[in-house]
């Protein structure tokens, strides 16, 4: 997205970057371990071409506390989370604050993207109801994830946000599937939950609680 | 038979094939006949309300929810496909 042009990009992570990061998180190298994520990823986003000062670097976890701050904040909304509860934080936050958002997600060999528009129907919550929890959701280790799983992802989100910020709204309500084992890519265009809580008629998510995103760290 | 596409993480249910052959006339009838040959698969896609709620269930490019839900009628040429949620990268 930054060599596309990109005229701003706020970065949100609290995190260092890690030696079992380097295979699929193309920003980092080996000399970044133990750095700040956000330095690290800030340095080699201007060396491939950022515009001067269009990296805006916000140093926390997205959270109840800034989640609809920082959904307003811009145009189109990028989450690639790793745990549940900040997947449907956004997709609620994106929603309040009539935001579009691009969810990525990528586990062993599977990877999904799906494009919501800013009215939602359908939305994260039409795709998946609420948080998992219990066996259901084997932690992040168990699962671990192939590189090249990852970069597919990471490139259909921004061809899908690059395509929002463009006035392509026939992405919207799309959801890719791509099985690494198999290479099919599946492409299915969504139904709205006709009682969703976020997005339908019947909606009663109205604000954000901390209560409600309590759930597992990590499934697949 | 229909064919079930297996997702990545059910695959330790099913010897690692990532696509089944079961019999049904309905996508319940499916699921249960995949219980038999695959012990455990019931109930990481099922709970008492029926499909669990962070799982998808396709007949070709159809959410059940939208068809007639377990009860969805299948042909023999049907592809049934399971989408679980995910969350990593």
């Amino acid at each position: 997205m930054v060599e596309a042009g990109i005229g701003r990009l706020v970065l949100c992570d609290d995190d260092l970057v890690d030696e079992t990061n380097l295979h699929r998180q193309i920003l980092f190298s080996e000399a970044d371990v133990g750095t700040d994520k956000l330095l690290a990823a800030e340095r080699e986003l201007y060396r491939l071409g950022a515009r001067p000062g269009s990296i805006e670097l916000v140093r926390s976890r997205f959270l109840p506390d800034n989640a609809r701050d920082l959904a307003r904040s811009v145009d189109v909304v990028l989450e690639g989370a790793d745990n549940f509860a900040t997947k449907f934080l956004c997709a609620d936050a994106c929603f309040l604050e009539g935001r579009p958002v691009v969810h990525g997600a990528a586990v062993r060999l599977r990877a999904t993207v799906l494009c919501v528009a800013p009215s939602g129907a359908p939305c994260y919550r039409c795709l998946f109801e609420d948080l998992p929890s219990g066996r259901a959701a084997p932690n992040c280790a168990e699962a671990g994830v192939l590189g090249p799983i990852v970069g597919f992802a990471g490139a259909l989100m921004a061809d899908r946000a690059l395509s929002v910020l463009l006035g392509d709204n026939r992405v919207f309500g799309n959801l890719v599937s791509f099985d690494g084992k198999t290479d099919r890519a599946r492409e299915v265009t969504l139904s709205a939950r006709p009682r969703c809580a976020l997005c339908s008629a019947e909606r009663n998510i109205e604000s954000i609680s901390y209560d409600r995103y309590t759930a597992a760290s990590c499934a697949a | 038979m229909a064919t079930v596409r297996i997702p990545t993480p059910l695959r330790t249910l099913t010897g690692g094939e990532d696509q089944v052959q079961a019999a049904g006339d309905t996508v319940k009838d499916v699921i249960e006949n995949l219980e038999k040959n695959h012990p455990g698969i019931r109930e990481r896609l099922l709970d008492d309300k029926g499909v669990r709620r962070f799982v998808n269930i396709y007949v070709g490019d159809e959410d059940i929810r939208f068809l007639d839900g377990l009860a969805t009628a299948l042909k023999a040429t049907d592809e049934i496909s399971i989408v679980p949620a995910i969350a990593g990268g």
